[in-house]
């Protein structure tokens, strides 16, 4: 009878499930209280653990010194993890200005093919 | 040939007027107009010329530095570059300027909220989509002015110090990169175009993180900004609880509560603080209230949890708990 009541407790620490007898307090955090007066409730759906590895991983993965991902990651919000989650491939990566001189290129060499301008002479 | 220059012609208007600069009606003239300042030049903002890919780091550097946290851009490398982007995203910028103990508040995405907030004198970092089609460029720079009577603004961007811009174009490419724009506040600082939402989740953002005395502070000015609001009073008593003082936060989630009688986070906290403090007739009628009002929002699984756990309690009041 003792055993059974320590295996059934064991599993319950396993499984990190709460039991009545290891009451938690349940108060809503303030950026949780944000998040239910904003869109942001739209990704709260997601894992916050799972997202925070997915983000070290993807971090790593674009070259991230190893030394600097976890104070990267702990550096970010929960909505932030999320929103790197699940769209960071998406999200725009500021960098310089330099592809506007490729769009000057592309006209150019446009216009070079069309025969309106002569500027590139190896071009027939 | 003719027809052939028509069709040059159709390719440079598709590639220019596709997008969306060409039927622009001016901006600022109306805002100048209306009260704001024909020309502002905020000539003191510090200037970073940055290294190839890194105006993230640059720009950063360049409002922070305005804020009073003075940070080289070579600093911030290691905080928000990507390599694997070869750029910077918005997240870890405001990841980084709460790192150096200043608010990231994103401007509400108006032409108004952009031009008002310099105007005030704080230059404001904002991302541009450049470049066309196939080829988008994106870049983050800072508009430190503008000037209404000759259609431009001002701009620390890249290796220009003071780039002149038209209105048109720099409106066209805000336009294009989401409208996207954030300032950093000192703590206790409120935005000079202040919006509720993006103020208080750029606060708890600070808490979140583990900032949280910079949090209070926000969170103080918040209170003070926004009486009629709940949640400020709420996160204040949320850092009381933190603390570990428990009847400081039940008479602050009480204060929220009386601030905005519908707010069920405020209940539903205060009704758990006052479980922890051995209230069960207060705790009971609480999160009775707060089940009401969560009914159907985001927060009633929560809600329910703290009502399973306040039923589950002792009757009878421990000495010194508040009747209301």
């Amino acid at each position: 009878m003792t055993n059974r009541f320590v295996v059934y407790m064991l599993c319950l620490a396993l499984l990190n499930v709460g039991s009545p007898l290891v009451a938690r307090a349940e108060l809503i955090g303030t950026l949780q209280a944000v998040e239910a007066t904003t869109r942001a409730q739209d990704l709260a759906t997601v894992n916050a653990t799972l997202a925070r590895d997915e983000v070290r991983a993807q971090f790593a993965a674009l070259g991230v010194d190893p030394a600097q991902v976890d104070a990267r990651v702990a550096a970010l919000t929960d909505t932030e993890l999320r929103q790197l989650s699940t769209q960071m491939a998406g999200l725009p990566a500021g960098a310089d200005a330099l592809a506007v001189i490729g769009i000057v290129f592309l006209v150019l060499l446009i216009l070079e093919l069309v025969g309106v301008i002569d500027i590139f002479k190896k071009i027939p | 040939m003719r027809a052939r220059r028509l069709a040059c012609a159709a390719v440079l208007a598709a590639l220019l007027g596709g997008t969306g600069c060409a039927t622009r009606a001016p901006v600022l003239e109306p805002l100048a107009a209306a009260g704001l300042p024909g020309s502002v030049d905020l000539d003191g903002t510090p200037f970073h010329p940055q290294e190839r890919y890194q105006c993230g780091p640059a720009a950063l550097a360049t409002v922070l530095a305005a804020s009073g946290a003075a940070v080289t851009p070579e600093a911030l490398v290691p905080e928000v570059y990507l390599p694997g982007r070869q750029g910077s995203l918005q997240p870890e910028l405001m990841a980084s300027t709460r790192t150096h103990g200043r608010v990231p508040y994103v401007l509400p995405p108006t032409t108004d909220a952009l031009f008002a907030t310099v105007a005030d004198g704080v230059p404001v970092l904002l991302l541009q989509k450049l470049g066309a089609g196939p080829f988008p460029g994106w870049h983050y720079a800072v508009l430190v002015g503008y000037d209404a009577g000759q259609e431009i603004v001002l701009l620390r961007s890249g290796t220009t110090r003071r780039k002149a811009m038209s209105e048109r174009h720099f409106l066209a490419t805000w336009d294009r990169g989401g409208r996207w724009a954030m300032i950093a506040l000192r703590p206790g600082d409120l935005p000079p175009v202040p919006d509720f939402a993006s103020y208080m989740t750029a606060a708890a953002g600070l808490e979140a993180v583990g900032r949280a005395e910079d949090a209070r502070l926000a969170y103080e000015a918040a209170a003070r900004e926004w009486p009629g609001r709940a949640l400020p009073e709420l996160a204040l008593a949320n850092l009381a609880y933190a603390r570990g003082d428990l009847a400081g936060a039940e008479r602050g989630f009480n204060a929220a509560a009386r601030r905005d009688p519908a707010d069920a986070a405020a209940r539903n906290n205060r009704a758990e603080v006052l479980r922890q403090m051995g209230c069960a007739t207060a705790a009971r009628r609480e999160v009775e209230r707060a089940r009401e009002l969560a009914t159907g929002g985001p927060l009633e699984a929560t809600v329910a949890a703290t009502a399973r756990q306040v039923a589950a309690m002792p009757p009878g009041d421990a000495p010194g708990c508040p009747v209301d």
